[in-house]
C-alpha cells in the first residue's frame, strides 16, 4: 500500500430501491423485513418462468429530476435514469451543489451495464423488416427504409457509461471517470479505484455509484435463458432464500445505490456528516469457483484496513439464493470468518440488479453501522450444510465492533470485498 | 519512491493481421483493411464498409479453444490477443510466478446481440393501430428462439472473467467501459493499480467489435460514420478537410505491464516503460466534445505532469484521430493548448486512418504501435490526407512513414460521454 495521509469517507447517500427511495425508507424497510419482490407490474410477464423481481414502486423519473435537466430524460433508458437521479440523491444528502467542489477536483465511478433497448423503439422498424418466420428480418429494409423509423439518439440511451456522462454534467465534474461493467463487483470495484483517485491526490470528491434495471421484456426475457432464477412465482417475497437450503434461485430487480466518497480533510472543512470509512478493499479471481480464492480476496482487504476476522461486526454478503452461487460464497466467507461472525444478505428485500446489486447492499451496512443495529437476512430458515456459515435473520442485532465488510462476486468467479469503519468522529 | 511500471508483452489481433509485427509492418506501409462488410448484409446502410479482422480462427491461437467458439468475436479476440501478451512476456507457464499477483483490466466491449431473435420477435410482438410491442407475445418468440450459452456470453463481465481462467490471472480483475476511451482507461488505471503495489503483473487492454447490426444501426442513427461508399479505403481521412464520419473497426490489443523489479528478477524482456496517464471528463454534451477540447487539454497536461515531463520532451503523438469534424478539429486545439508553439513541430498520426476505429479496443492497439514507433524509430503516417483544413493545421505525418527518434510518446482516447484517457509511453534504456 502506498503511503498516504489522504483518507476517504462516505458523506453522501442516494438511493432508489424497491423498499424505499430515501435511506430512512429503506432502513425502516430492512428493519421491518419487508420485501419489495413481487410479482411483475412493469409488462405482462405471463409468459416468463419467473414472473417475479424487484420493481420501484411509482418511479416516475420526471418528477425526480431536477427541472433544469428534465429534457435529457429523453435520451437516457431507465438504468440511466435510475442512476442519474440517485446521484442527484446523493448530491443532496451531501449537502453540495453544482460548482460546490472544484469542478477538475470531481470525479466519478460508476457501475453500470448495457441497458435493455426498449421495445417500442424499434416498433414500427421491426415490423416493416420481418414476416412471421423466427429469426428472419429483411436486411433492405431494415438498413434501408425503417431505419429513419428508429428514434435518432438510440444508442445514447442505453450505453454503459451514459450516467457518468450526465452526472459529470448536471453537476460538471472534470475530473476522472470511470464506468466499470464487472457485474456484481462492479460497485465495489468502483469503491477501490475511487479510493486510489482520492489517496493519489486527483480529486476531493468522487460519485460512487451503480445503477441498472432487468425489469423490462427484453432482460427478463434474456435471463430467464441462463440465469439461475427462482421458480416460486406464487410468494414473491419469500422467494428469495439466501443460504437456506429450500433455495431455489434468484430475482432480479432494478435500482440504484450512489455514495458520496470525500477526503476527510475535505469534509471535515465543510462541517460535512460522516456516514463511515472506506478501509479497506481487494479483488480476485476464484478459478473453479472453490472458495479458496474468495477467502484470499477478503484476508487481503482485512490486510489493507490493519484488522483480523475479529474485528468484524458483520459480513454483508450477496446471498442471491442460487444454489451453487450461494454455497460459492459461503465456502468464501468460511474459510475466513467460519461461523464466528454473523453474515447479513439484504437481497431477499430488493432483488438482483447486477449493476447495483453490490452497493445497494452494501448501503444496508452503512446504515447498520450509523445505526447501531443490523436488521435480520429474510427467508432464511433452514441452514444448509454446503453454506457453512452464521447467517443473521430474525429481529435485529446490536452492532458490537466497528467494521463491515462487503463481499461481492460474479458467475464466472470474480472477487470482490470492501471494508468500511463506522464513524465515531 | 514510486514503482516503475515496464510493459513486457504484446498482443493484438486487428485489421491489419494477427499479430504486432503484421499490424505496424502494415501501419508503415500506410495499408488501408476497410473495405465492404462481410459479417451481415449491410448493402442497405448508410454505411456498408468497415475495417473487419480478417480470417481470424481462435482454434489457431488457443489450445482448447473449442468452449469460447460460441462467445462473441469481441471476447474471442481479447483470447488470442492476450495469449499473444503472455507468451511474449514468458508468463505462459503458471508455475514459475504467483497467479494472485498477476490480475486483468480489460476495456471490455458488449458483445453482439441476437439481432435476428430481437426484430423478428418484436416485429412480430407489435399489435393494434398504436404499433405497440405486446410484451407476452414478445417474451415467447424470444425464449422459443434465444441460446442460452450466447446469451450468458453477451454479459460485459464475461471476457474478463474467461481470461482469468484460461490463463489462471487470479489478481484483480477489472472490467470498464468508457466508449472509445476505454482501452487506454483501462492500462492507465491498471498501471495505477501496480504502483499502488496491488498487484505486480497487470494484463491489461481492450477488445471490442461493433461491428453487427446495431452496432451500424446506432453509430449510423448518430451520422457518426463515413458514408463514402465508394471510396472505402479512403474513407477514413483524420484531420483531412474532407472528413466526414470515422470507420468502425474491430479487434483486440492487449499489453502486459509489469512492475520493474519484478520484470528484472525474471528477465523479462522489457519493450517500454509507461510512465504517465490522464484521465478527465469534459463534463460538456454527450457527444460532442468540447470545442476547445476542455477536458482533453487538462487530460494531456496530467498525463504529462504524472510522466514528470514537459512538452518538449514529446517526439511523437498518436492521436485519437478518428475522422469526424468534431474530433480532429478540438484534439488539434487541445494538443495546441498543452503544447503551445511546439505543437507545430511534434509529429502527429491517426492510426484509424487505417485500422479504423477499435472503440474500446483503439487506445491500446494505439498504444502498442507507439511502442513499436519508440523501438524502431519509425513513425506511422496518417493515410488519405490530401486537403489541409485551417482548423488542423500541425505536421500530421502526411501519408508516409517517417525515420524519427521519439523517446516519449503521447497517445490520445477522447470518447463519447465527454471520456477522455491519455497515456505517455517512454523509451527503456538499460
Amino acid at each position: 500500500m502506498a503511503a498516504t495521509s489522504r483518507r476517504a469517507v462516505l458523506t453522501g447517500l442516494g438511493l432508489l430501491t424497491p423498499v424505499g427511495r430515501t435511506a430512512d425508507d429503506y432502513w425502516q424497510a430492512l428493519l421491518d423485513g419487508k420485501s419489495g419482490v413481487r410479482g411483475l407490474t412493469a409488462f405482462d410477464a405471463s409468459t416468463l418462468p419467473c414472473r417475479v423481481g424487484g420493481e420501484l414502486p411509482d418511479f416516475v423519473a420526471k418528477n425526480l429530476i431536477e427541472k433544469n435537466y428534465r429534457k435529457a430524460l429523453n435520451s437516457m433508458g431507465r438504468p440511466v435514469q435510475i442512476g442519474t437521479i440517485a446521484a442527484q440523491f446523493a448530491m443532496h444528502d451531501a449537502g453540495l451543489a453544482k460548482g460546490s467542489v472544484a469542478p477538475e477536483r470531481f470525479g466519478i465511478e460508476f457501475a453500470s451495464v448495457m441497458a435493455a433497448t426498449e421495445l417500442d423503439d424499434f416498433a414500427r422498424a421491426s415490423q416493416q423488416s420481418v414476416n412471421c418466420a423466427p429469426r428472419v428480418v429483411d436486411m433492405a429494409t431494415w438498413g434501408g427504409p425503417a431505419l429513419k423509423e428508429i428514434p435518432p439518439l438510440w444508442m445514447l440511451k442505453y450505453l454503459p457509461n451514459m450516467p457518468a456522462c450526465h452526472v459529470t454534467i448536471m453537476f460538471d465534474a472534470q475530473g476522472p471517470s470511470n464506468t466499470l461493467i464487472s457485474a456484481e463487483t462492479a460497485g465495489l470495484l468502483c469503491f477501490a479505484e475511487a479510493v486510489r483517485i482520492i489517496r493519489r491526490d486527483l480529486a476531493e470528491f468522487m460519485i460512487v455509484g451503480g445503477s441498472d434495471s432487468k425489469m423490462n421484456p427484453l432482460s427478463m426475457s434474456r435471463f430467464n435463458t441462463f440465469a439461475p432464477l427462482t421458480r416460486r412465482n406464487d410468494d414473491p417475497t419469500r422467494s428469495v432464500r439466501p443460504f437456506d437450503r429450500d433455495r431455489d434461485g434468484t430475482a432480479l430487480g432494478e435500482g440504484g445505490a450512489v455514495f458520496g466518497l470525500e477526503e476527510l480533510d475535505h469534509a471535515r472543512a465543510r462541517g460535512a456528516k460522516v456516514y463511515a470509512e472506506v478501509v479497506g478493499y481487494a479483488a480476485g479471481f476464484d478459478k473453479g469457483k472453490t472458495g479458496a480464492g474468495f477467502s484470499k480476496v477478503i484476508r487481503r482487504a482485512l490486510a489493507m484496513a490493519g484488522i483480523t476476522p475479529a474485528d468484524v461486526d458483520h459480513v454483508n454478503a450477496h446471498g442471491c439464493g442460487s444454489v451453487e452461487l450461494d454455497a460459492f460464497e459461503a465456502r468464501g466467507i468460511a474459510g475466513v470468518f467460519g461461523t464466528d461472525v454473523p453474515v447479513y444478505a439484504p437481497l431477499p428485500a430488493f432483488g438482483s440488479t447486477s449493476a447495483a446489486s453490490a452497493l445497494m447492499e452494501l448501503a444496508a451496512s452503512v446504515l447498520a453501522l450509523k445505526h447501531g443495529v443490523l436488521p435480520g437476512t429474510l427467508n432464511h430458515e433452514n441452514p444448509d450444510p454446503a453454506c457453512p456459515i452464521r447467517v443473521h435473520t430474525g429481529s435485529p442485532r446490536a452492532v458490537t465492533k466497528p467494521y463491515a465488510v462487503k463481499v461481492a462476486y460474479t458467475d464466472l468467479g470474480q472477487v470482490a470485498a470492501l471494508v468500511v469503519k463506522k464513524w465515531e468522529g | 519512491m514510486r514503482r516503475r511500471v515496464v510493459i513486457t508483452g504484446m498482443g493484438a489481433i486487428t485489421p491489419l493481421g494477427h499479430g504486432v509485427a503484421d499490424l505496424y509492418a502494415s501501419q508503415l506501409e500506410g495499408k488501408s483493411a476497410v473495405g465492404p462488410i462481410s459479417r451481415f448484409d449491410a448493402r442497405a446502410f448508410p454505411t456498408t464498409f468497415a475495417a473487419e479482422v480478417k480470417g481470424f480462427d481462435l482454434r489457431t491461437h488457443l489450445k482448447g479453444a473449442g468452449p469460447y467458439l460460441r462467445c462473441g468475436v469481441n471476447t474471442q479476440f481479447a483470447l488470442a490477443a492476450t495469449r499473444q501478451a503472455l507468451e511474449d512476456a514468458d508468463l505462459l507457464n503458471t508455475h514459475t510466478t504467483d497467479r494472485d499477483r498477476i490480475g486483468v483490466y480489460l476495456g471490455s466491449g458488449e458483445g453482439s446481440e441476437d439481432f435476428l431473435s430481437l426484430i423478428s420477435a418484436i416485429g412480430r410482438g407489435v399489435e393494434g393501430p398504436a404499433q405497440k410491442v405486446n410484451p407476452a407475445r414478445f417474451v415467447s418468440h424470444m425464449l422459443d428462439t434465444l441460446d442460452p450459452r450466447s446469451e450468458a456470453e453477451l454479459e460485459m463481465h464475461t471476457t474478463g472473467g474467461h481470461l482469468a481462467d484460461v490463463f489462471d490471472l487470479c489478481g484483480p480483475n477489472y472490467s470498464c467501459q468508457t466508449a472509445c476511451a476505454a482501452g487506454s482507461q483501462a492500462v492507465g488505471e491498471a498501471l495505477e493499480m501496480i504502483r499502488f503495489g496491488e498487484a505486480d503483473v497487470m494484463v491489461a487492454g481492450g477488445s471490442h467489435s461493433m461491428i453487427h447490426p446495431l452496432g451500424v444501426t446506432g453509430f449510423n442513427l448518430l451520422t457518426a460514420l463515413s458514408t463514402r461508399t465508394d471510396s472505402p479505403t479512403t474513407a477514413s481521412r483524420p484531420f483531412d478537410l474532407t472528413r466526414e464520419g470515422f470507420v468502425l473497426g474491430e479487434g483486440a490489443g492487449m499489453v502486459v505491464l509489469e512492475e520493474l523489479e519484478h520484470a528484472r528478477r525474471r528477465g523479462a524482456p522489457i519493450y517500454a516503460e509507461l510512465t504517465g496517464y490522464g484521465t478527465t471528463a469534459d463534463a460538456y454534451r454527450m457527444t460532442d466534445p468540447h470545442p476547445d477540447g476542455r477536458g482533453a487539454v487538462r487530460c494531456i497536461a496530467d498525463a504529462l505532469k504524472d510522466a514528470r515531463l514537459s512538452p518538449a520532451d514529446i517526439g511523437y503523438i498518436n492521436a485519437h484521430g478518428t475522422s469526424t469534424q468534431a474530433n480532429d478539429a478540438a484534439e488539434t486545439a487541445a494538443i495546441k493548448g498543452v503544447f503551445g508553439e511546439y505543437a507545430y513541430k511534434v509529429p502527429v498520426s491517426s492510426s484509424k486512418s487505417m485500422i479504423g476505429h477499435l472503440i474500446a479496443a483503439a487506445g491500446v492497439v494505439e498504444l502498442i504501435i507507439s511502442v513499436m514507433a519508440i523501438r524502431k524509430g519509425v513513425l506511422p503516417p496518417t493515410i488519405n490526407y490530401e486537403t489541409p483544413d485551417p482548423a488542423c493545421d500541425l505536421d500530421y505525418l502526411p501519408n508516409q512513414a517517417r525515420e524519427r527518434k521519439a523517446r516519449h510518446v503521447l497517445s490520445n482516447s477522447f470518447g463519447f460521454g465527454g471520456q477522455n484517457a491519455s497515456l505517455v509511453v517512454s523509451e527503456w534504456l538499460k
